[in-house]
């Protein structure tokens, strides 16, 4: 109980809890669409679903200058690779919530004339953006740990009994791909914390590639791929271990 | 900067300034109309104010539980009279985050067919008495600090030689006057040297005001509802932003 009041006091705690029911619903609605006996259940749960988002919209209001923070601190990152895409993906999270801010003035009523799908448009743009610094970021941490790895006398000892081992395994191009995939394997499990900003970052990526119609999946994929990047949020913030540095 | 981060992290703050948002469009909405405006701009303004009042209640959606856990830690205390006090003060908080929860799920079409008024009415009833149990732990630990007030002047400074000394002659006006003189004084001098327990006793003072009209049982209208909610939320930002201000226990 103690742990689960520290986590909501949190504000990112409650908002991560938030942006996962939310989620959870749209992937409900979509299952549930073409169900003639739950139409009932389908209304209570878009109702769920817009008032959550309304809600969330509320809370972001702050969240320009905590980006604008996030980015002066990681503009003094040594590692180059590293300060540029962080900076850049903060810079994009802060223009993404200021578009958000602009939105939820509109819905609210207290800004009319404004064009709500193009700054909707922008809004997804600049989120698509971070998301591809972040995934960059990752990128390069993960050819950073395999370069390491590669270079580790008894990895590169592990790496030539594991592969000697199946000897059924097509030789020429496939002995490289195979040596590639485990290296990129045994990296990803030694720092489960990269692994699991990777997976979070793609699932997140689909949400705007659809909106913008980059690639069209359905609401389904959108709901699905929302609700696992909601729950590793939930447990990196749960877990401070299994949170990614900077 | 730094400091809005830290503040702005911790999901009560939040909750804070967006009830000081809700009662200075309460405010807003009874000086626009008393004032005349256009019935467009009041609409947008009353619904902002139900926008923000509804999202509360979804941020709100855990309290109970951190109520119930306070109430756990006030049963532990050393002083009976703030222990029971308290304890109850805490009981009554998570029974009225209950109700508002259920409020919530009736407003956003989960529960269907809920009685809004009842309800709201039961969450205002159960707010009263955790205010009124606050208001009685301030008015005590004022009377303790009075006391103790009261002591130290008498043992810096012998007693006034002009006092009458036949008690049972009836007290005649001037010196009732000149008591009820000091006991102010005492009282200003303690409340200007306890700043924690000042505000608590305001902060508390303007709460009470909001369930007493809602419940008509002193109804004062909407300007001063808002006004006193938007006092008590400016004064909880304040000891959210100086701890040293928040009245411990």
């Amino acid at each position: 109980m103690d742990a689960v009041v520290k986590f909501t006091s949190q504000s990112q705690g409650r908002d991560r809890i938030f942006r996962a029911t939310q989620y959870a619903c749209a992937l409900s609605i979509y299952l549930l669409r073409n169900n003639s006996e739950r139409k009932n259940l389908v209304a209570k749960l878009k109702s769920l679903e817009t008032n959550m988002s309304a809600g969330r919209k509320l809370f972001r209001l702050g969240n320009t200058v905590n980006s604008i923070e996030a980015a002066k601190r990681t503009m003094q990152l040594s590692d180059r690779v590293l300060c540029l895409c962080l900076t850049a993906a903060n810079m994009n999270r802060a223009l993404y919530f200021i578009c958000d801010n602009v939105l939820w003035a509109r819905s609210v009523g207290l800004i009319r004339d404004i064009d709500k799908e193009r700054w909707s448009l922008n809004s997804s743009r600049c989120y698509f953006l971070s998301l591809v610094m972040s995934l960059t970021r990752d990128v390069y941490v993960v050819l950073q740990l395999m370069t390491q790895r590669a270079r580790d006398k008894h990895f590169r000892q592990k790496m030539e009994l594991q592969l000697n081992e199946s000897p059924e395994v097509a030789e020429a191009v496939i002995p490289h791909l195979d040596a590639f995939l485990f290296l990129l394997l045994e990296s990803l499990k030694s720092h489960p914390a990269v692994a699991l900003d990777t997976l979070k970052n793609i699932c997140d990526l689909f949400i705007p590639l659809d909106r913008l119609g980059l690639y069209k999946s359905n609401a389904g994929v959108v709901g699905f791929c929302g609700l696992i990047s909601s729950v590793i949020g939930i447990v990196t913030l749960a877990q401070p271990k299994l949170r990614l540095k900077p | 900067m730094d400091s809005w981060v830290r503040f702005n992290a911790q999901s009560q703050a939040k909750e804070r300034v967006i009830r000081a948002a809700q009662y200075a469009c309460t405010l807003l909405g009874y000086t626009l109309q008393k004032g005349g405006a256009a019935a467009e701009l009041r609409k947008t303004v009353s619904q902002l104010e139900a926008h923000m009042s509804l999202s509360r209640k979804l941020l709100r959606l855990g309290n109970s539980v951190e109520a119930l856990e306070a109430a756990k830690r006030a049963i532990h205390l050393s002083d009976s009279v703030l222990r029971l006090c308290l304890t109850i003060s805490h009981l009554n908080r998570a029974m009225y985050f209950a109700c508002d929860n259920v409020l919530w799920a009736g407003k956003t079409g989960l529960v269907s067919k809920l009685d809004q008024h009842k309800w709201s009415q039961r969450s205002f009833r159960y707010y009263l008495f955790a205010l009124i149990l606050n208001l009685t732990r301030d008015v005590y630990e004022l009377r303790l600090l009075i006391e103790c007030e009261e002591r130290s002047r008498a043992a810096r400074s012998p007693p006034s030689p002009t006092l009458p000394t036949d008690h049972s002659l009836s007290p005649s006006a001037p010196d009732v006057l000149a008591w009820l003189r000091r006991q102010l004084h005492l009282l200003v001098t303690v409340l200007y040297s306890n700043p924690p327990l000042l505000l608590d006793l305001l902060k508390n003072s303007c709460d009470v005001f909001i369930p007493l009209d809602r419940l008509g049982i002193y109804p004062t209208g909407q300007g001063f509802v808002g006004a006193c909610g938007l006092a008590s939320s400016v004064l909880s930002l304040l000891t959210m932003v100086h701890p040293w201000l928040k009245l411990k226990p």
